[in-house]
This record gives C-alpha cells, structure tokens and sequence, in this order.
C-alpha cells in the first residue's frame, strides 16, 4: 500500500468510479455511435436528396458537439482521478504497461474533438464532399479511441497468459500487444460497438422527439424510424456477443456464470447472474419499448420518451458495468492484482514482513485499534464502507471477537474450497496486524468505533 | 394476403366492427401532462401480473396449518416458485403504488366531474378492495412478520367504533390471528374479492372508454383547435404497450434483485419483534392510530382516530358532490387545497409510521 487510502463514506470509492463511468459511458459510447450515425445520415440526405432532414441534422449535431465535447471529455478526466485515488497500484500498473496505447487514444481524442467543432460549425459553409469527409473523420478517429481503450479495459479481465507470464518482471511492457488483444478483446469491442450504434439511435430520438415545428412533422417521422432501426444490431446479436465473450472469458468466472445459471430455478443464483439477467432482459425491454414508441407510431413521439429509453439504456449499460466487475472479483486485474491491489506475488512478501511496514504512509508506531483502521482501509475499503454501502458493520452481524478472528483467519488462510475465495482476497499481514483488524472490526461490529478518529490520532 | 383474409374473416365472424369501432371513437388528450394517463393503465397491467402468479401460487399454496410450510417449498424448492412469488409481492405493491398515483392524478386533472364521477366511485371502491387484496395476501405466508404485522393491522379495523371488533372477529375467525384466520383470508383473497373486483373493474373500465380521459382545466381552457389528440387505438395503446414492458421489466428486476424472503414460522406465543408495523400502504393509519392514542390513550383514542379516517375518505370519496362545475369556481378551489392537506397528511403519516 504505496497510496494513502480516500475514505468515501456511505456510497464508497468504487460507487464514485461507476457513477461517473456510466455517466461516461453512456456520453462515450453515444460519441463513437453518433459519431458513424451523423455522416451516414448525411450521406443519405445527400444521395436521396432529403433536403428537408437538414435543419434536423444540424439540430442533432449541435447536442452531440456539446454532449460529447464537454460533459465526456470532462467525466473522461473524472475517471482518472476516481481510479487513480480509489485503486493508485492498479491504475499505476495499467499506465506502465499501456502508456503508448494511452497515447494513442489521446491522439485520436484530440482528432476527434476537432472534427466534432469543424464538422458542426461548417455546415453550409464548406463543399457539402467536404463536410461528409469531416464526418468520416470523426466517425473513424472516435471508433478507434473505442478500439484502443476496449484493449485495455478487456485487459484487466483477461490479461492473457503470456503478460502473465512477465508480469513483475519489470518486462510487462514486451508483451504490450499480447496484453491488448487478449482473450476477451474482440467480443467486448463488437458488444461495445453494437452498444454504440444503439445509443446513437436513442440520442437521435432525442433530439427528435424535441421537434414540435409542425412543418418538420412528415421529416420527423421518416427520422424516428430510420433512427429505431439502429437499435436492431444489439437487438439481434446480443446473444452472439453474450456468447462470444462467455467461451473467451476465464476458467473461473465461467465456472461462476455456470453455476449461476444452472442455479436460477431454485433461486440461488449468483450475484453476477442476477445482473447479467438485467442487462439482458433491460436490454430487451429498450429493442421493444422503441419498437412501440418510436417505430410503430412515429408522429406521437415525445422527448419524454426518449429520455426513458435512455434510463433504460443507462440501467442495461450499469448493469453490463457491474457484471463486468463482478466476474473480475476477487481481482482488479485478473490473475495478477487483487481487487485491494495486492498483487499475487506480494502475498507470501506482506504475510511475512508485514503489510503496514510496506505502507510508506503509515506512521512506525501505532495503537492496535490504528494499527487495525489501517489495515481496514489498506485491504478492505476498496470495497467495502464502515456503515455505507457493503457495510462492514451490518456484514459482521454483531460478531465477537471470536468469530471474528476466525472470519480473518478463513480469510488469510484462503483455502480452495473457502466459500468466500470467489469474490474477496485473502488477508495479508502478521498475525499481528491481524489482531489489529480484528480488535478494529470488534468495535466496528458492536459500534463502538468513532470512525476515522483512531488512525488521525496516531498521526 | 392470406393475412388479410383472415383478419376479414375473424372481425366478420366475431362482428368485431363495433368493437373497433367502439375503440377508434375514443381519443387521448396530448399536452404536457399526458403521462399521468398511463398510470391506470400500469395499475391494470401490475394487476394482470398478479392474477396470473396468483393463479401459479394457487397450484402448490395449501392454506391451513401447512400455510408456511408450503410457502416455504414455493421459496426454496419448487423451481422458479421464488421468481413466481416475489413478482406476485412485488407487483402488488407496485398495483398499490400506481393505483394511488393514479387517484391523485386523476385528482388533480379534475377528471372525476360530471360526466366522471361513476369512474371516480368506482376507482375508489377498487382502490379499497386493492387494499383489502394487499392486507389479505400479506398473512398468507403465516411467517413470523406477516403474522404479528397483521396482528397489528387488524387494530385498525377492530377501532372502528361498535361496528369494528365484531368484524375483526369475522376476519379472524375469533380473537386471535391463526390458521381459521388463513383459510378466511385465503378465501376472501381468491375469491370472495376477485368476484368483487371483477365487475366493478369492469364498469370502471367501461366509463374510461364510455367517457374518455379527462383533460386538465388548463387544457379545458384552451380553444378546440389548439387542443391536440391522439387515437386510443392504435397510438395510445402502443404507447401503453411500450410503458407495460418497462413496468414488467422493472417488476422482474426487483424480483431477480431483491427476491421476498420467507422469515422464520409465525409463533403465537412468542413476543412480536421490535418495530413490527404493517406494510407501507397501511401506515398512515396506524400511525394516526399510534399519534391520536398519545393525545387520548385508551380504546376512545383509538375509536377517534378511526372516525377521522373514515370521515376523511367519506369526504374525499363525495368530491364530485362538492366539486361539479367544470368552471374553476370557488368550491373548485377549496377542494384542491382539501386534496393538497390530504396528500400531505398521507405523506407525512406515512413517514411518521416508519419513524416513530
């Protein structure tokens, strides 16, 4: 633990990453959809001479310059923050082994931005070839930012064996390819473009759906419905995707889908089954919802809408989200570093020197109820919150110190078959440090901790 | 084409012209508070939902003294019995909610004036009835909490003054909650209620399609010319169509999400748990009945609290008496600022019933 820990109480750090990348997300992957949606709807509108979807068209592009140019590019730069304070050694990792890819995808961030102002503010006022050209930019620079961070998000899932191979040699970088198109890379890049083209039509409803001007009545509803077509990839080829990703996905979260599955009928499944079923039924909830709003009746519209289209969009894209962190756990990067970003060839080093003496932000001397508060936030508070979300106080149910020592030791042991090895890390440290936590968590359990006051004592 | 023969052949053979007929007459108001008509609408589909798990839950449901038990091989046992039974807990509490919404909606848009009031009676005596379902399927289980909870909810009826306790003795099969009283509320529940429901759900319906949905008096103001429509069918149908799959979506998730557990078996003798209340669409009541009975303790607290309430929905069922005049006159306004104190009162008892 090189980082001090940011305490979020209540929602918790992880929550703080998934508000803002959903919300990211949901402007992201409208801006890499969109972004094939408006010169393709241009050149429609040129070769069929549908002069009238003109002024639509300058309207929708007006949002998706101000959507995707400010409010994504800012929540991009939240996300940064959110991971580098939430998970510093993982988010360090990623940048040493992907920094020329990051690069990359600034680069084409930078093109695409620029597109994005040229091709709205030219309109009329360069060649009609011209202006389409400036839309297939953008369309093509915004989709490879797509295919350059689905590399190193699918990473963190499926590193692949032969980054694991170097991983802590201080090679990783020689493996950088390997690392990108890993296992899963494809089909999450073809679930995330499918993703993308639908949001592209939702957007566009939108937009439309706030055009009131009766003489734009008749070009609105060819619009609308051209617009719900979009949404038919992702309504035909979401099992594929599914599918795909499942065969290429580790060993081990298979086997988790697995049972989730084949467990639903007694209703035992599976966290991650519960959310990959919202993800899939939400998902076609929005195919059929846009089916009757937008394509049957086109004229009765409306914004509102819309913009439960979207909620809906957003439910199915936090859902994926959260499955997606789910079938990681008990890793933030699969096979390598734990979701308390202890890295698997740390374990025996931590367990046997120590964990708070590698915490370079920790004080030498420290009471046992400090010493137990850092560990806490050290390996438990990168998921779990005193009293918030996944609560330590309600999940230790008034335990005794007993119980407790014998949770820590389950947890520390980490046998295969301990029934908690599936989503959490084992426990690093002395036994020693151990006792620390443990008299931490006691008072925690019975509520007699005033939280964050121990460990600021010691300081 | 073979399609279109058939479909020719079915509305001659079925004479279903007057029924389209019947339907392409009627059209919905459009302005901006056009989404609140959905609201009956998702009360009936919620409704829907649970007549077909109820029917599901009745295959394996066996109310006596195996109540629990079988609830129990429902939960954990019978495949998809836990999915069947929480999007039946799940959409009754959603019928609830959206039965209300749609009550001060319809309130508030002032549709229960002439020519409306009989939907308006209707809708309350359907609202009472929905209540009565909810009260009634919630001991079912026989679990620890529904048990002590109807315990407490019948403290409710038993207040009501001279009338009450016999008719909490009839409920209850004597003077104690047990299994006589699970047969009883089995039975009112699957039957005596649906064949009350039925009907009357059936008249209600016929006067939204006899009368057509109301428009605010803002949109009443207005010229006819500028007012705009929409057919009920097919447009608003397909719209109520698309608003169902996401409320069905939203039901499934809440099931998947948050499955209705079964607590530990209902024992009479032992103490009720702390905090027992009944479920939320009963707690403004008791918490007047807990708020009054602090201010006069003793069976006349109670027997006060319950005549306010029952004067309260006296008053608010007799609205279309009061409030006739499709004009927005004095009396108009008066009733609004009546419904205004009567959502705030349900509001903040209901908050006070979780709380105190």
């Amino acid at each position: 633990m090189n980082y001090p820990v940011w305490d979020v109480p209540g929602v918790g750090g992880p929550w703080v990453i998934g508000i803002i990348s959903i919300f990211h997300v949901l402007i992201a992957w409208f801006a890499v959809g969109g972004g094939i949606y408006l010169p393709y709807a241009e050149r429609k509108l040129y070769r069929e001479g549908r002069e009238e979807w003109l002024p639509v068209l300058k309207k929708h592009s007006r949002m998706f310059l101000v959507l995707t140019g400010v409010f994504g590019a800012v929540s991009g730069v939240g996300i940064w923050f959110a991971i580098g304070l939430v998970q510093p050694e993982a988010t360090s990792t990623l940048i040493h082994n992907f920094v020329f890819g990051w690069a990359i995808e600034w680069v084409f961030f930078v093109i695409e931005l620029a597109a994005a102002a040229v091709y709205y503010y030219t309109w009329d006022r360069i060649p009609r070839e011209l202006h389409l050209k400036v839309g297939f930019l953008y369309a093509i620079s915004s989709f490879l930012t797509l295919v350059i961070i689905n590399g190193i998000l699918s990473f963190m899932m499926t590193p692949g064996q032969a980054w694991l191979n170097v991983a802590g040699t201080g090679t990783e970088a020689s493996q950088f390819w390997a690392a990108f198109f890993n296992p899963t890379y494809f089909p999450s890049l073809f679930m995330r473009t499918l993703a993308c083209l639908s949001l592209a039509g939702i957007y566009a409803l939108i937009t439309y759906g706030r055009v009131t001007d009766e003489s734009l009545q008749a070009t609105r509803t060819e619009m609308v419905r051209w617009s719900a077509k979009w949404l038919i990839p992702m309504a035909l080829l979401l099992p594929v995707g599914l599918g795909w990703m499942y065969v290429t996905m580790e060993p081990e979260s298979r086997e988790i889908m697995s049972l989730g599955f084949s467990t639903i009928g007694s209703g035992l499944f599976t966290q991650v089954t519960r959310i990959s079923m919202m993800t899939v039924l939400t998902t076609v909830t929005v195919a059929g919802a846009v089916y009757f709003f937008a394509f049957l009746f086109p004229r009765d519209l409306t914004a509102g809408h819309a913009f439960a289209l979207l909620g809906l969009a957003a439910i199915a894209t936090s859902s994926t989200e959260y499955a997606r962190e789910t079938i990681r756990k008990p890793y933030v990067i699969q096979e390598h570093m734990y979701s308390n970003s202890i890295r698997m060839n740390e374990v025996e080093k931590y367990n046997t020197e120590g964990y708070l003496v590698n915490s370079k932000w920790n004080p030498p001397q420290m009471e046992p109820v400090a010493k137990g508060e850092a560990m806490f936030r050290g390996q438990c508070m990168s998921c779990h919150t005193r009293s918030g979300y996944r609560s330590m106080e309600r999940l230790l149910q008034k335990r005794d110190r007993k119980a407790i020592d014998q949770l820590l030791q389950t947890l520390h042991d980490f046998e295969p078959d301990s029934p908690y090895r599936k989503y959490m890390p084992p426990l690093v440290g002395t036994q020693d440090e151990r006792d620390s936590l443990a008299v931490y968590l006691e008072k925690l359990s019975l509520g007699k901790t005033e939280p964050a006051l121990a460990l600021n004592a010691a300081r | 084409m073979k399609l279109e023969t058939l479909k020719a052949d079915l509305v001659e053979r079925l004479g279903l012209e007057e029924a389209i007929k019947l339907a392409g007459k009627k059209t919905v108001p459009v302005h901006k508070h056009t989404f609140w008509y959905f609201w009956g609408g998702i009360s009936l589909f919620s409704f829907l939902i649970q007549v077909v798990t109820g029917i599901l839950l009745m295959v394996y449901y066996r109310p006596g003294p195996e109540a629990y038990e079988s609830v129990r091989q429902i939960t954990y046992q019978i495949q998809f019995g836990w999915l069947i039974r929480s999007v039946h807990n799940w959409s009754a509490n959603f019928f609830l909610f959206s039965v209300f919404v749609h009550m001060f909606s319809v309130f508030l848009m002032k549709a229960y004036r002439r020519p409306r009031e009989v939907g308006w009676y209707s809708g309350i005596a359907l609202l009472l009835l929905g209540l009565t379902f909810g009260f009634s399927g919630y001991l079912l289980p026989m679990d620890e909490l529904s048990f002590f909870a109807t315990k407490v909810g019948m403290e409710i009826p038993n207040a009501i003054p001279i009338i009450g306790p016999p008719i909490a003795n009839l409920l209850r099969g004597g003077l104690e909650v047990n299994e006589f009283t699970v047969q009883r509320f089995f039975a009112l529940h699957v039957v005596i209620l649906p064949l009350l429901y039925m009907p009357l759900l059936g008249l209600h319906l016929w006067m939204v399609q006899k009368h057509g949905n109301a428009a605010p008096p803002s949109e009443e103001a207005k010229e006819p010319s500028q007012r705009k429509t929409m057919p009920f069918f097919p447009n608003f149908v397909a719209q109520d169509l698309g608003v169902w799959l996401i409320v069905l979506n939203l039901i499934s998730l809440l099931a998947a999400l948050f499955p209705w557990q079964l607590g530990p078996q209902a024992d009479p003798l032992a103490a009720a748990p702390e905090g027992i209340h009944p479920e939320w669409y009963f707690m403004s009541q008791f918490a007047m009945l807990k708020l009054i009975g602090r201010v006069i303790p003793g069976l006349a607290g109670e027997a006060a609290a319950m005549t306010l309430f029952t004067l309260g929905l006296v008053l608010w069922a007799l609205i279309p008496v009061f409030d006739k005049d499709k004009t927005n006159t004095k009396r108009s306004r008066q009733v609004l600022y009546f419904g205004i104190f009567v959502i705030l009162v349900l509001l903040s008892t209901t908050f006070m019933g979780f709380v105190i």
